[in-house]
């Protein structure tokens, strides 16, 4: 269970674990690079932005508690103007401008997933 | 960057901020839909006219252009003067006198509905709110037949779900969120009630909730596919919350049971006050000017329905400020295009189809003039860019045809 855990969060990859190597295993070990191959192309958060998708409504930056922290108006819908939150509403679409700043980022690892609960279109999507 | 007010949408956004440099523009808080609209109104900005014979258009000045819009409406016994919703209400005012004066009959996209919508008993309700009440106060948010991820998207997150406002510290954990449709809408994704309703069944499902919400019978049975479970859990939280406010689209205007759906929400609305809860109907229009369309003609003008223009109750056209052989059915907008038509706006169908046609500056560039907010709350435009290249406003194109067939009738 450690093992699942450490690979849900990207610590080890499935060929991390000497068991999957032995004969026999293959179609397991091929199952879970499946698995979490979506996590590798992800950011260190796990979020993935698709611009192609954002209608820019600017719902993730007015939900984010990075960035209400950061810039108190957007809680109260007005656009954000800042360059020191997680994300910006820039030429019509939602940008990820400091990641580094995301609740889920290494090395505390909020389970915080409201961006992708209250992104209508799917652009925002968490691994 | 400087402040702009945007008309990309009738929520007219004025917290926005653009750059242009060098020709490439750059902007902050304007949604899709937004900035869309400024790069095309930036990239169309070249006033140009042409005049348009046997189907073969050829450059004139805006001068001639006028000369021969003046000519030709002058000629007419019977105009329609169709627009307005993407037009200045200083535009609008225009437009009613030179209505007066042409013996015309207006109109805007507002007659395929809203304007009946709003002339319901329903709006003599005492629901003069704005969207920064609904901001403040606003506990459930139902849209019902309004989908605003497709038309106004920063709706949901600048007023109505997801901010946070006085007597809502919360923001969305503060509010509950229905929607009403006849499909899986994207806004649906944020809603705690989904009921996806048959068509025309809204004045079913108003009618179980009244029930329910006044108490004089409880829902045992599905209504229109929903289940009572579903039904019941919606009223209950209607009745706890103290403010709930309905955004209505053209679900309920365009269904083909308007009356019904309308005096379905003016019966929900009195059950919501009848048990000393506040309640609220907005109507939701994508384009950005419509409620001051809809507020100038309202007064004294000759409107007329799309039905006239089908009919072939006029013998000219002259169209402002909307694409309206895009925007019309098609009936409608064949018959249109059959009349000698003159246009004034942004580039477009309708310009390309157009006898005379003048493509003035938008107005979210000249930054002159005022609209009325989906709510009806007066948004003033902001000056902004204002060194750069020449502009042509359509309220000074209005103005100077005005001019021009006052003195000829005189």
């Amino acid at each position: 269970m450690a093992f699942a855990t450490k690979m849900a969060l990207g610590d080890v990859l499935p060929e991390d674990c000497p068991p999957l190597l032995e004969k026999g295993f293959e179609k397991n070990l091929e199952k879970l690079r499946d698995l979490v191959a979506p996590m590798q192309s992800a950011e260190e958060t796990g979020i993935k932005l698709d611009e192609s998708k954002c209608t820019g409504c600017g719902n993730c930056v007015v939900v984010c508690p990075v960035d209400v922290a950061v810039e108190p108006p957007t809680g109260r819908g007005k656009a954000g103007r800042s360059r020191d939150t997680v994300f910006i509403v820039e030429n019509g679409v939602s940008k990820i401008i400091n990641l580094e700043k995301c609740r889920r980022f290494p090395p505390d690892r909020l389970n915080c997933r409201v961006c992708e609960q209250y992104c209508c279109t799917d652009a925002i999507e968490i691994w | 960057m400087e402040d702009v007010v945007c008309n990309g949408c009738s929520l007219l956004c004025d917290d926005v901020v653009v750059e242009v440099t060098d020709g490439e523009v750059h902007s902050l808080g304007l949604c899709r839909l937004g900035h869309q609209h400024l790069l095309s109104s930036i990239e169309s900005n070249s006033p140009q006219a042409s005049t348009r014979e046997s189907g073969k258009a050829t450059e004139v000045s805006i001068d001639e252009a006028l000369e021969r819009a003046a000519e030709l409406l002058l000629s007419s016994e019977r105009p329609i003067l169709y627009g307005w919703s993407g037009s200045t209400n200083e535009t609008i005012t225009l437009g009613l006198e030179l209505a007066k004066t042409l013996g015309g009959i207006i109109a805007t996209p507002a007659n395929l509905g809203m304007t009946q919508a709003l002339s319901h008993t329903l709006h003599s309700m005492d629901l003069g709110i704005d969207l920064e009440y609904v901001r403040n106060n606003g506990e459930l948010i139902i849209y019902w037949g309004s989908d605003p991820t497709e038309s106004s998207h920063r709706h949901p997150s600048k007023f109505a779900v997801l901010p946070r406002g006085e007597n809502i510290p919360e923001g969305i954990e503060s509010r509950t969120i229905g929607v009403v449709d006849v499909r899986n809408t994207e806004t649906m994704k944020m809603a705690n009630h989904r009921l996806i309703i048959p068509p025309g069944m809204d004045s079913a499902i108003l009618e179980a909730l009244v029930s329910e919400i006044s108490g004089t019978s409880s829902i045992a049975s599905d209504v229109a596919g929903i289940g009572p479970q579903e039904l019941i859990g919606l009223a209950r939280n209607i009745r706890k919350a103290d403010c709930t406010v309905i955004f209505y689209g053209s679900g309920i205007i365009n269904s083909g049971n308007a009356d019904a759906n309308l005096s379905g929400l003016q019966a929900f609305i009195e059950a919501v006050r009848g048990i000393g809860k506040q309640a609220f109907a907005l109507p939701m229009a994508p384009e950005s000017n419509i409620m001051g369309a809809i507020k100038s003609l309202s007064t004294d003008a000759s409107t007329s329905s799309i039905t006239d223009i089908v009919a072939g109750d006029f013998d000219a056209a002259l169209v402002v400020g909307d694409d309206a052989l895009v925007e019309l059915p098609g009936s409608a907008a064949k018959a249109l295009a059959q009349l000698p038509l003159v246009y004034i706006g942004p580039p477009g169908i309708t310009s390309g189809k157009a006898r005379v046609s003048i493509c003035i500056t938008d107005d979210v560039i000249t930054g002159i003039g005022t609209m009325n907010r989906l709510d009806l709350v007066e948004i003033e435009f902001k000056q902004w860019n204002s060194q750069k290249e020449e502009r042509l406003a359509e309220h000074d194109v209005m103005a100077r045809l005005l001019e021009l067939i006052r003195k000829e009738k005189s």
